[in-house]
């Protein structure tokens, strides 16, 4: 039996006729990986394949983004100038399957002043993790982008980088609504400046009386003047912060009490602050 | 043994082979899968000289005791060349810069490879590295000058910075590497980090030379 010879379609193009974009060709226009362009602070790097960089960035509008650029570790390479960490930079990326592929890369600042002092660079690597830990990738957060820019810029040339870092945990804490309760007792509301002995318990994310403290545990001491540069700091600007005068004891408390607080809230341990503490020791 | 995530079609010895070449940095399912399939078609005895050449680096290579190069004695052979001078050492990041160094023949120091770069975030402190060991050389006293040749980024200057902290009271003399634009490029295309570097280590031409 022989088949039945179906009629063909009238062939496109011709004469006459209007010439459609075969569905192939759309389907192909639609799934071609797009390109975009993203502005960030390197908060991380690591090496990867032959000479690549694989890069967290965060983002204002698309949280962390992590991206692969290609020959980066190589001298000639025109993306190895400005991949670096604690480089805010603009990059013009194409989205692959697994990781996005960085196609051009322009450094908006390098932070110069970092790469002079052990100290700033130590604590610039430190406000970079905190950041990375409170970013999440897809999710904007131009509040938090903001603070780590600002933060970095203050520090390039700043008189006491400890100072900025402490300011920079309470803004961090705030942005996230982790701040700490500093006005009253988070367990009875009595006030606290009229009471000496005071505790911190970052379980009940503030400071305890004297009264509540029983059954209570990993409590830190509170000072009063710890307790006002705290408060200070909730609304103080980055030159303030580095001015104002704090008795060395408070200042070690805050420091204790902030990095207590942000370890409970991020159940994480923060690494770098291992290495900034060495570096803060005077030799 | 870990599971393959290829082809349950593929024969568990091949499929065994290309999960070992995919755990390589750098190299893709892909390239695992190729790389199988080349050693599938290879001769035996071929086969058999890889195997043993990978079995050698695992049994006759250990780190050097004085540089903690990698080596196949106690010394390596730049710590065991007596030829080499004793009044600098060039501290660097992996082995494969010494190689690297080695191959400009522009220095005949000895080295000391700190195998890594401090990095904070990553957790990576000055305990994880060779500086304990780096210090124990810094008492000869033939020592002059210590030159910082880890990577031109900011962990690499960090470390820099940290060793130079600790180096310095010891009144040895410590450089790093200059750094600025790679020979044949364009300046044009130099990103502006580097040409700031590479203008504010510019260097002086030598008169004599220039009238040769």
């Amino acid at each position: 039996m022989q088949p039945q010879r179906t009629a063909r379609p009238p062939r496109q193009g011709q004469p006459g006729q209007p010439r459609e974009i075969p569905a192939a060709a759309s389907s192909y226009t639609r799934s071609r990986s797009p390109t975009y362009s993203a502005e960030g602070i390197v908060v991380r790097l690591r090496d990867i394949g032959e000479a690549d960089r694989l890069i967290w960035l965060i983002t204002p509008d698309r949280g962390i983004i992590r991206c692969v650029a290609k020959s980066a570790r190589k001298p000639t390479s025109r993306l190895g100038g400005h991949i670096d960490l604690l480089r805010h930079v603009t990059l013009s990326l194409r989205s692959g399957r697994t990781l996005d592929n960085v196609g051009q890369a322009e450094t908006v600042s390098s932070f110069r002043g970092l790469h002079t002092d052990l100290l700033k660079a130590s604590t610039g690597s430190y406000l970079a993790e905190l950041a990375e830990r409170f970013s999440v990738e897809g999710g904007a957060s131009p509040q938090l982008f903001g603070l780590l820019v600002s933060a970095l810029t203050h520090l390039e040339a700043s008189p006491r980088p400890q100072a900025l870092a402490r300011r920079f945990e309470m803004r961090l804490l705030d942005l996230s609504g982790f701040t700490p309760q500093l006005d009253m007792c988070v367990e009875c509301g009595q006030d606290l400046l009229k009471e000496e002995r005071l505790l911190f318990s970052a379980a009940r994310g503030g400071i305890l009386c004297p009264r509540c403290r029983s059954g209570q545990s990993a409590l830190l001491p509170a000072s009063a003047e710890a307790i006002k540069f705290m408060r200070f700091l909730r609304t103080a600007g980055w030159t303030r912060a580095e001015r104002i005068h704090v008795p060395e004891e408070a200042f070690h408390q805050t420091q204790r009490i902030l990095r207590n607080h942000l370890r409970y809230v991020l159940d994480h341990a923060i690494r770098s602050t291992a290495f900034l503490d060495e570096v803060a020791k005077p030799l | 043994m870990t599971s393959s995530r290829f082809s349950p079609s593929e024969a568990p010895p091949v499929a065994r082979l290309i999960d070992a070449f995919h755990r390589l940095p750098g190299v893709g399912p892909k390239g695992a899968q190729r790389l199988t399939y080349y050693m599938i078609r290879m001769p035996r005895q071929e086969a058999e000289e890889l195997a043993q050449a990978i079995l050698d680096v695992k049994d006759r290579i250990v780190l050097c005791n004085n540089c903690a190069n990698i080596g196949e004695s106690e010394l390596c052979a730049v710590c065991s060349d007596l030829t080499r001078d004793n009044s600098r050492i060039c501290v660097v990041e992996e082995p494969l810069d010494v190689v690297a160094i080695e191959r400009t023949r522009a220095f005949r120091g000895r080295y000391h490879v700190l195998h890594g770069v401090i990095s904070p975030v990553n957790g990576v402190g000055p305990e994880q590295l060779k500086v304990r060991e780096l210090l124990e050389r810094l008492k000869d006293e033939r020592l002059q000058e210590v030159i910082l040749a880890t990577n031109p980024n900011l962990e690499g200057e960090a470390t820099g910075m940290y060793l130079q902290r600790l180096i310095a009271p010891l009144g040895i003399r410590v450089t790093r590497l200059a750094r600025g634009l790679p020979s044949g490029a364009d300046l044009e295309y130099a990103d502006n980090e580097t040409l700031a570097h590479a203008v504010e280590a510019r260097t002086q031409l030598d008169a004599a030379a220039a009238d040769r």
